[in-house]
């Protein structure tokens, strides 16, 4: 009888607002990968910080080997041998491998640091799992897979049975997603238990022993990963059938609406640069930018939207060049714009919903005069699309930072759509968002494509930009380095793309 | 009531509360010095009601506090800091004077609005280096204020003192030097009192109160600043890029822009808090000319929540507060700083409040949506 | 050679105050928290090392006087890290504070708002051996012991941040506290820590300030030193030897200004303003180097994620 390595009995969780865990129960033993899957919002990553000490319950226990735990911090979660790799890596930047490794698990008495000690053990730890890493480099400047490494290197230094990965994949390329599940099949033959977060079923299926699926903070189910399969999860994620193929009317492709012609930009060190970057996106498709976070994709957004100047090169829009043009200028032309970082691009959390609706439209003819606000005309304006984009909110006059993800990304669409822009940039469009809303956002943007728009969107997620597009483009250094039409490429060939690795398909990736 | 009367509610309670807690602490200090905290407040109540002279005074000390207010709550609405508002109205206090003692022959429908804009120019120009080196060098607004303000004191004191010293005083034989100032101001620029217009009303002030129309002219830029920013599209901006200049930037706002003419809007009011002094009580510029208008500026934008409305009241209870000071330090003795440790004590309760009261809020309205 | 030494000497002395808290602000800075209102600190550190001089002697004000700054600092932490506030808010309040305080009890305890008495400061000490170098005794003889102190914290504070667990826990929490946090550490004590240092720090250069250099208090005697002190610490990259080479080139440039005071040429008022227009001209040069804390000026807080 395998002792279980982790249970959870009945964990309840709750937040002003919602209960994000309602009484989860599962187990886990030791040699095991353990998938806890489920939309964004289901519950998974209240769950693990609770487990890792972060959050403490408000109802239910966790246990160990037969023991109770009970943990006032992140500590002691730590000292039972529980290990968190997080999705967003909790990484100084500024600090060495090493010191980073070693962050608060010193191992000093007098409280001098023996760095020379520490990176030694690290060395070790290394060669044993055989992870390649430059360990006096700051971490900052590291590719994100071997940050990855850093992060479960800091969870093995500290000794941990038990490693929980939240989405370790969502940044992978998919040579890079190989090696770590060559890792996880070593360290699970050393005895460790492996929670595996992760929204990827195909991954999933493929990596897992057990699936536990959550839905809205509660448990659906917990199956054996060889008696089911991508459709039946799917299912029990969000509760009905889910297509997986999206609708896309056929579409004729019509003239150059954005073409972006041999631009090249060189910033600091920690910018990559636009390399002689050229692409063009035509009325009535999608163009999808495929390629690894970091590559120059939000360089390439910027320069497009005239957030950045460039000097190398041209941008025409609808036959316009853009340099030297300011933000507004670039809109003028007829550009819409929804900005990665929602947060800090696309809303001004404290102000109220209708505010943002019209954000940089305030002293357009319709919404007021040089000395007026038309407030009465802008919230009119508000409702109606409140009611056309079936938005969900207590009143347009709350803050918009109450709202849900998904609601706020559908504020953005509205108001971007509503000047009827020729051009539509979407910068990771459905990051965060839960289905009902992802599905809601690639059918406006399959919409607008439809009525003869140019949409070109950017997503780390390679399946989305596999679904959603017409046309392809990888990104690797501040280039295309490759176009095809959806189908025309096996996944492994874009992998390497995605790598930098030339045509030759089968080449080694760079390590 | 509704959530949000009780939201309201909260948000002119807090303040109040927290004055409450800046006067425990005072008391507390008063106690230790050995005297009677509620003698104190009884005789600060009385000294500050109970005479038309002393309501007369009150309004005289919140209008540069009211201008002053005004100024920093701008910056901080736009998420900057305007610590200069004491170089800003030094300058613009100069500016102000300079153009009064010059001109000649100047009726006062023009003399006077000329020198207003006169110290509204020195103070923009003033907040111009500052917000100049924020945007094209990155230097953070507050020390370079902060060091403007000490530089503003030493270039008006070289400008008093060598510049424009007025050589021509008369001075009676034997009765002591000239006092270091600049000429005195012409008639025409001088500032009337409201004591004319309120004896129509059957108040009469005694004439050495010195309250006048630019606490009228306060009032009505207080009503100005928040049509401005509630009402209006660059308001709109403002805020907009106060909150957050990476969404405004991306919406086509150009938050450079607004910063620049937000700050120098703010240097503008700046350089009208002196004026009140400056064009009615003397008549001319000295070296004691008052300090620390600028910094008192801060604890009543903070009080009234940034709020021109909030800042009117605010200056009115700081107005209160000196006015009071004066009448403990003249009947018991007591010195007047414990309004300053008041002030400071203010500011810190106040924004702790705030912020407590803001995390419920957000707590509230998370429930709703 | 001897005129070089007495001008070094003089520089030395010049920027000790800032030096110090300089330094204080780094270990402040690089927690995450801003001090503004190191100048209200310092001044109090005068104040009180006046007092306690007169009191209980010199070493006596010393300690006061980083009692009452690090109290301050309290205040301020308690303010920014518990409650959330804005920092510069908190700083500029603590500086109004301090102002009202230190009049209020000048005129209390010493019947005056202005100054103090005259008050002693610490017994001079001598280096050994480089005393009778003669040509040296300028920086060598008879100087404040404060000064060895001074130049012995910016070692200290490199080997505090670059070798020991504190340093490091110190540094993360203000570049990530969220990682940090994750790690077991705990971040809001790191950051009173840190806050705290800088009040002691300030103190410490409050107490040179009176005793040392001018032998009283006088009101406002800090003069927007706490701000050149911000200043320093950024030119010096928030870096103890950054600091003190930023605070050796105001306290070099403060020196000079004083020897020129006599001069018929330029009117006193302006070389007065030097200290303050070389700040100005010192931050605008900065620019793109600065590499400031990641996390500096934001509060932090657990849930919010």
């Amino acid at each position: 009888m395998m002792e279980k390595m982790l249970e959870l009995k009945n964990i309840t969780k709750r937040f002003p607002g919602l209960v994000a865990n309602d009484s989860v129960s599962l187990d886990g033993v030791a040699g095991e990968v353990h998938a806890v899957v489920g939309e964004n919002g289901a519950g998974k990553s209240t769950l693990m910080n609770i487990i890792t000490g972060l959050y403490h319950q408000d109802e239910g226990e966790v246990w160990s080997r037969g023991e109770k735990l009970e943990f006032s911090g992140p500590r002691d979660a730590i000292l039972k041998g529980i290990g968190m790799v997080h999705q967003h890596f909790m990484l100084v930047n500024r600090f060495t491998v090493v010191q980073n490794i070693i962050l608060g698990y010193e191992g000093t008495k007098s409280g001098v640091i023996d760095f020379e000690q520490a990176r030694n053990k690290v060395e070790e730890l290394c060669r044993l799992y055989d992870f390649k890493l430059d360990l006096d480099k700051p971490v900052g400047e590291l590719s994100v897979g071997h940050q990855q490494r850093v992060e479960i290197l800091k969870v093995l230094y500290r000794g941990a049975d038990i490693l929980i990965l939240d989405e370790p994949t969502a940044v992978l390329t998919p040579q890079e997603v190989e090696e770590l599940f060559t890792n996880l099949e070593k360290l699970k033959t050393q005895g460790k238990l492996i929670l595996f977060i992760s929204h990827k079923l195909h991954e999933v299926l493929r990596i897992s022993d057990r699936i536990t699926v959550l839905r809205r903070g509660k448990v659906v189910g917990t199956v054996v990963a060889g008696e089911t399969n991508k459709k039946r999860l799917a299912e029990m994620m969000v509760g009905r059938p889910v297509l997986f193929r999206l609708e896309k009317p056929e579409c004729e492709v019509q003239e150059p609406v954005l073409e972006v012609r041999n631009v090249t930009i060189k910033t600091g060190e920690d910018r990559q640069s636009l390399n002689n970057l050229s692409l063009t996106l035509r009325r009535g498709e999608i163009y999808g930018i495929a390629g690894v976070e970091g590559n120059g994709q939000r360089e390439l957004v910027e320069a497009v939207m005239g957030l950045t100047a460039y000097h190398e090169g041209s941008i025409l829009i609808k036959g316009q060049e853009t340099k030297g043009k300011c933000v507004r200028d670039v809109r003028k032309i007829g550009v819409g714009y929804i900005p990665e970082d929602r947060h800090h691009r696309a809303v001004v959390l404290p102000m109220t919903v209708w505010e943002n609706a019209v954000l940089g439209m305030e002293g357009d003819v319709d919404y007021g005069s040089w000395w007026k606000l038309n407030i009465e005309g802008i919230k009119e304006f508000t409702k109606r699309k409140i009611a056309e984009f079936d938005i969900r909110l207590g009143t347009i006059d709350s803050a918009i930072r109450n709202l849900s993800g998904g609601n706020q990304q559908k504020v953005v669409l509205a108001r971007e759509l509503s000047t009827d822009p020729d051009v539509i940039i979407a910068a990771q469009p459905v990051r965060g968002l839960d289905i009902g809303a992802i599905e809601f956002v690639h059918k406006q943007l399959i919409n607008a494509r439809s009525n003869g728009k140019g949409v070109l969107m950017i997503s780390a997620d390679l399946e989305e930009v596999l679904s959603v597009s017409d046309r392809v483009g990888i990104m690797y250094n501040g280039e295309i380095v490759k176009e095809f039409v959806p189908g025309e490429l096996e996944v492994e060939e874009i992998g390497h793309y995605m790598l930098g690795a030339s045509q030759k398909v089968g080449e080694a990736s760079h390590d | 009531m509704t959530k949000k009367t009780k939201i309201m509610l909260l948000q002119i309670v807090s303040p109040i509360i927290a004055v409450l807690f800046a006067v425990i602490v005072s008391s507390v200090l008063i106690v230790v010095i050995g005297k009677n905290p509620l003698e104190v407040y009884q005789i600060m109540l009385e000294f500050s009601f109970g005479r038309v002279d002393s309501i007369a005074a009150i309004l005289f000390n919140a209008t540069p506090l009211i201008f002053s207010g005004l100024s920093v709550a701008i910056g901080f609405r736009l998420g900057l800091f305007n610590i200069g508002a004491e170089g800003q109205y030094f300058m613009g206090a100069l500016c102000a004077a300079y153009v009064g003692f010059s001109f000649g022959n100047l009726p006062m429908i023009i003399h006077l609005p000329l020198a207003i804009i006169a110290a509204m120019v020195g103070g923009a120009l003033w907040a111009l280096i500052p917000i100049y080196l924020k945007l094209k060098r990155g230097v953070h607004e507050v020390i370079s204020t902060i060091m403007l303000n000490y530089v503003a004191y030493s270039l008006i004191n070289y400008l008093i003192s060598d510049v424009f010293m007025d050589n021509n005083q008369h001075i009676p034989e034997g009765t002591g030097s000239p006092i270091i100032r600049t000429p005195k101001l012409l008639a025409s620029v001088l500032m009337p009192k409201l004591n004319d217009f309120l004896s129509l009303f059957g108040i009469d002030l005694p004439s050495y109160a010195y309250v006048n129309w630019f606490f009228v002219l306060a009032l009505v830029l207080a009503a100005g600043i928040y049509y401005l920013v509630a009402r209006t599209p660059f308001g709109f901006r403002m805020r907009a890029v106060g909150s957050s200049p990476g969404a405004a930037e991306a919406s086509g706002i150009n938050p450079q822009g607004v910063y620049l003419r937000g700050f120098l809007l703010s240097g503008a009011i700046a350089g009208l808090i002196g004026l009140s002094h400056l064009l009615c009580f003397y008549g001319y510029m000295d070296l004691d000319f008052p300090k620390s208008l600028g910094f008192n500026g801060i604890a009543v934008a903070l009080m009234g929540n940034n709020n021109p409305f909030g800042i009117v009241v605010s200056a009115l209870l700081f107005g209160f507060l000196s006015r009071g000071a004066e009448g403990i330090q003249t009947f018991l003795g007591i010195p007047m700083e414990v309004v300053v440790i008041m002030q400071g004590t203010i500011i810190l309760s106040v924004v702790v409040a705030a912020s407590i009261l803001g995390r419920y809020i957000r707590i509230w309205e998370k429930k709703e949506a | 050679m001897g005129d070089m030494a007495e001008l070094l000497a003089s520089a030395l002395r010049m920027s000790m105050p800032v030096l110090i808290t300089a330094l204080g602000a780094i270990y402040s800075e690089r927690s995450g928290v801003t001090n503004i209102g190191l100048e209200g600190m310092m001044l109090t550190g005068a104040f009180w090392a006046a007092y306690g001089s007169l009191h209980y002697g010199p070493m006596g004000g010393v300690f006061m006087a980083i009692l009452m700054a690090v109290l301050m600092a309290l205040l301020h932490g308690v303010v920014t890290i518990t409650y959330r506030v804005d920092q510069i808010v908190s700083g500029m309040a603590i500086n109004i504070l301090a102002y009202g305080l230190t009049r209020f009890f000048s005129i209390e305890l010493f019947g005056m708002a202005t100054t103090s008495p005259h008050v002693d400061g610490l017994s001079k000490i001598s280096i050994p051996l480089l005393k009778d170098v003669e040509w040296l005794q300028p920086l060598t003889k008879d100087i404040s012991p404060i000064i060895i102190v001074g130049i012995l914290l910016v070692f200290f504070t490199y080997w505090v941040l670059e070798r020991t667990t504190f340093g490091l826990r110190l540094k993360a929490v203000g570049e990530n506290p969220l990682a940090a946090d994750t790690l077991g550490i705990k971040v809001l004590h790191y950051r009173y820590y840190g806050v705290l240092i800088s009040g002691a720090f300030a103190g410490l250069a409050g107490a040179y300030l009176a005793l040392e250099h001018t032998g009283m208090y006088v009101e406002g005697m800090t003069q927007g030193k706490g701000y050149i002190a911000l200043a320093a610490m950024i030119f010096g990259n928030w870096n103890p030897f950054g600091a003190l080479g930023a605070a050796c080139l105001f306290g070099f440039a403060e020196s000079l200004s004083l020897r020129v005071m006599q001069n018929k040429f330029i009117p006193y008022q302006f070389i007065k303003m030097l200290p303050y227009l070389l700040t100005i001209f010192v931050l605008a040069g900065v620019v793109r180097k600065a590499h400031p804390p990641a996390s500096v000026g934001i509060p932090y807080a657990r849930e919010e994620h």
